[in-house]
């Protein structure tokens, strides 16, 4: 049976001339799971807002959405808000109270429901989702994952048909991240619940999809199960961008040129290479780490705790990083990563240790020394380095703490944006950019401080696989000009692609650290997805690419 | 958590509301003795242990010297015990003195214990009886209040970290508080934005919102209830006959013992410490329960 029918959808924003969503045609069956992928900017949340009528954007609509055979427009508001839950992607955002049982309670409220059955209602959605440990608290209390469940469950409440879902894990880490899918997940196949899911991550949603919707320029190019998406995207085109964002399995199967039966999880690209593939030759060509001589930062024996009665955040923390490396610390949430990057960057001090950035210690840098051509921080939320109307003036305004004349100040920001390529968005207000947008321009702000070593806490957190490709050209040219770069990051495939060394952060202190071939052919669990499809046959291969030019060697081998 | 913030907000507020109005508005030392009394038995029982001194050190001294200041600046009444820079220090103003610290201070402990057992979600809920958008703004509001403290903290670190205005000058210091103010401005919009979205997703607008909270009004909540009724009509109904009247000046007024005015103090003790009566009770049957384990 059919829940959603669009058609010949088109919508168009009152300030861009260009469609946001062109022709549509689709049917959504009840019950089903639907992901729906695409570059940002090609038209998937305008998508999802359409299909929930509150959410709907103005602007200029042609054609039909029917909703179990009902226009849309035409049904009423108690089914409208009651039926079609929508989960945005900040969790805090959504939150509307201040305790965590009011904010389960909210909708029915708004409904109007008498308190016994609001009652009956929320314990038993407490009870499903696990709440009762937390159900009396604050909701400024609860963690983000925590809360993005909390704003799962108090959409759940309303007891909706379709639950639409706008990137809700991208500001959670990978741990809270599986969770939450493995709750949608829960909700599908108990409850038959329809699931509308827009992701960038598609590693874990794609094998428990029904269906994938690709979009590209506000049309839909691809509507299929998940086994047949890389075959339609590589009949359109064989290196088309969104092959970029698939899921490691899926990525080395179409790189290998197959077609038919395309596995989606670890499990069965294992079975595809083994079935397909002889090891014969498994070495990689190891390119043995070859550090520049001059160190850039070096931490020796550093502890720091927050207060004086708190335990020890960093326990002994010692490693050196050389000029014009690229080194990747990974690890665990609230394991102490960022705060090791807070101490380099001198807003916490530490109580014992040497901090030695530059050949200097860091008690011996005067209050600006250290953030003026010497090193910069860029946070985990792009957005609290913006503190003007545009872009530019936030530029601007780093150039005046710089002491450039207007001269080199307006040469060194166009030098900037033509580096990362932000000309249209100098413009723009900081907040209406996209999160890839954001992160570039913040970058591009830290670059006018002239930094020699920089520092990035989580770049790649709720940007889509496409800006991380760019983030990561930005970061290897950069290091190219002689920058030193340190990252911290949950994201063991962007480390593995751009690190010249990896390190993983444990309990307050580094615990390993190697070049990322070796640090991830020795980790069992804690190593990338093709590394985990193909370390039986060929233990050293860590990338997807690695993983394909094995097999085709392989493949060229045997024939 | 103790078991007399456990009862109907509704009763609570009753009770409280009772109790220190009648302090506030009786000059009779009885009355205020009673109330001094409960007053500090409750909130010892509320507290830790050591906390009981610590309120003495400020409470004494402070009741010192409203007794103090007041016949030192009172020259009414007729019994002058000596003589200070040619004015009378009488007998009238130095008990009226005491009186009224002893009301003060009972009125302070009062207000303290209100304070430990009327959280915010109480004081919320009441509000919500009354007036129902009200009570949803309050609770919002307190949602938002520590975000938005959080996200100043993350943007003036971020700030620090690229060298703005961190120089130990003052004029810098408001400038850069002023440009992170502002932002957060920006900032909060742009969150209300979303969040009132969020809010008409799940139908919020829609006609006949009724409201829930996790308070329910049981027996006991009624036993209490009435009780603190009953006892308040009979110190009223005392306070109506004159028998609770007393005056310090010009001339203390004599004690009353009649049958109904020792009714009227029975009844306004056992309304000031029916909390801490109710705490005790609750310790023992604990201590009871956990010696039969």
């Amino acid at each position: 049976m059919e829940i959603f029918r669009l058609e010949n959808l088109s919508f168009t924003y009152p300030t861009n001339a260009l469609k946001a969503l062109d022709s549509l045609s689709i049917t959504i069956e009840s019950g089903d799971f639907v992901v729906v992928c695409g570059q940002s900017g090609c038209g998937k949340t305008t998508l999802l807002k359409m299909l929930k009528r509150e959410m709907s954007p103005h602007g200029e609509k042609s054609g039909h959405i029917y909703y179990n055979e009902t226009e849309l427009s035409e049904i009423t508001e108690h089914t409208a808000a009651c039926e079609i839950g929508y989960v945005v992607q900040n969790p805090e955002n959504q939150v509307v109270t201040d305790k965590v049982w009011h904010e389960l309670a909210f909708g029915l409220e708004n409904m109007g429901l008498p308190t016994s059955v609001i009652r009956r209602r929320v314990g038993e959605m407490a009870s499903f989702f696990g709440i009762q440990e937390w159900f009396r608290k604050a909701t400024s209390e609860l963690s983000g994952g925590q809360k993005q469940l909390l704003n799962l469950a108090s959409v759940m409440v309303m007891q909706p048909k379709v639950l639409i879902l706008d990137e809700p894990t991208s500001q959670l880490d990978p741990i809270a991240a599986a969770d939450f899918i493995a709750t949608l997940q829960k909700l599908n196949k108990e409850l038959g619940l329809t699931i509308i899911l827009v992701e960038h991550r598609l590693e874990e949603v794609f094998p428990i999809a029904d269906k994938v919707l690709v979009m590209e320029n506000a049309k839909i190019i691809a509507y299929d199960e998940p086994r047949e998406i890389s075959g339609i995207l590589q009949s359109l085109n064989t290196s088309h961008p969104m092959l970029k964002g698939l899921p490691s399995a899926v990525k080395i199967f179409s790189s290998l040129g197959k077609t038919e039966g395309c596995p989606l999880t670890v499990k069965e690209g294992r079975n595809f290479l083994a079935q397909n593939y002889s090891n014969d030759i498994f070495e990689m060509e190891a390119s043995p780490f070859s550090p520049n001589s001059e160190i850039a930062v070096e931490l020796h024996n550093v502890w720091f705790r927050y207060e004086r009665d708190l335990p020890d955040v960093i326990r002994g923390v010692s490693f050196c990083v050389h000029k014009q490396e690229t080194y990747c610390i990974l690890g665990g949430n609230g394991t102490g990563k960022t705060t090791t990057l807070n101490v380099l960057s001198g807003l916490n001090k530490a109580y014992r240790g040497k901090i030695i950035i530059n050949g200097k210690k860091i008690k011996d840098y005067n209050n600006n020394e250290l953030y003026h051509h010497n090193i910069a921080l860029l946070p985990q939320n792009p957005q609290t380095v913006f503190l003007k109307n545009t872009v530019r003036d936030d530029f601007t305004e780093i150039s005046k703490v710089m002491q450039y004349d207007s001269q080199q100040q307006k040469q060194e920001i166009e030098e900037v944006t033509e580096q990362l390529s932000i000309h249209d968005l100098l413009d723009k207000h900081p907040y209406d950019l996209s999160g890839g947008e954001q992160q570039k321009c913040a970058l591009a702000k830290m670059l006018l401080l002239k930094p020699k070593i920089l520092l990035l806490d989580e770049p790649t957190k709720g940007i889509d696989a496409f800006a991380k490709e760019t983030l990561k050209g930005i970061l290897q040219d950069l290091k190219s000009q002689g920058m030193t770069i340190i990252i911290v990051t949950h994201d063991v495939e962007f480390a593995c692609e751009c690190a010249d060394r990896c390190a993983l952060f444990f309990d307050g202190e580094i615990m390993s650290e190697d070049i990322p071939r070796e640090f991830f052919a020795q980790n069992n669990f804690y190593t990338t997805a093709a590394n985990r499809i193909a370390r039986q046959l060929y233990p050293k291969a860590v990338t997807c690419e690695d993983v394909v030019s094995l097999c085709l060697k392989n493949e060229v081998h045997h024939v | 958590m103790k078991i007399f913030s456990s009862y109907h907000p509704v009763v609570l507020l009753c009770y409280f509301l009772s109790v220190t109005v009648m302090v506030m508005f009786t000059a009779h030392p009885v009355l205020l003795a009673e109330a001094l009394l409960g007053g500090i038995c409750f909130c010892t029982v509320l507290e830790r242990g050591n906390q009981f001194f610590r309120n003495l050190a400020f409470y004494v001294p402070l009741f010192l010297m409203i007794a103090v200041v007041n016949p030192l600046f009172s020259h009414n009444g007729m019994t002058p015990l000596f003589f200070l820079n040619g004015n009378p220090v009488t007998l009238e103003a130095i008990l009226y003195g005491i009186d009224i610290a002893v009301m003060l201070v009972a009125v302070m402990y009062w207000c303290k214990c209100y304070n430990i057992i009327m959280t915010s979600d109480k004081f919320i809920y009441l509000f919500g009886k009354a007036v129902p958008k009200i009570s949803l703004i309050l609770s919002m509001a307190l949602r938002f209040i520590p975000l938005f403290k959080i996200q100043m903290k993350k943007v003036s670190v971020a700030g620090k970290a690229m060298g703005l205005y961190s120089s130990k000058s003052r004029v810098d210091k408001v400038r850069s508080g002023m440009r992170v103010f502002s932002v957060m401005v920006t900032w909060s919009l742009e969150n209300a934005v979303e969040t009132s979205d969020a809010m008409k997703a799940r139908g919020y607008g829609l006609k006949g919102r009724s409201h829930f909270s996790l308070f329910r009004f049981t027996a006991r909540d009624a036993v209490l209830l009435s009780l603190t009724i009953l006892l308040t009509a009979i110190v009223l109904t005392g306070t109506g006959l004159g028998s609770t009247a007393f005056l310090f000046y010009p001339k203390i007024t004599h004690m009353s013992f009649t049958p109904f005015s020792v009714v009227v103090y029975v009844a306004f003790g056992v309304l000031c410490f029916l909390p801490f009566l109710i705490e005790v009770k609750e310790n023992m049957k604990w201590k009871y329960f956990v010696s039969k384990i």
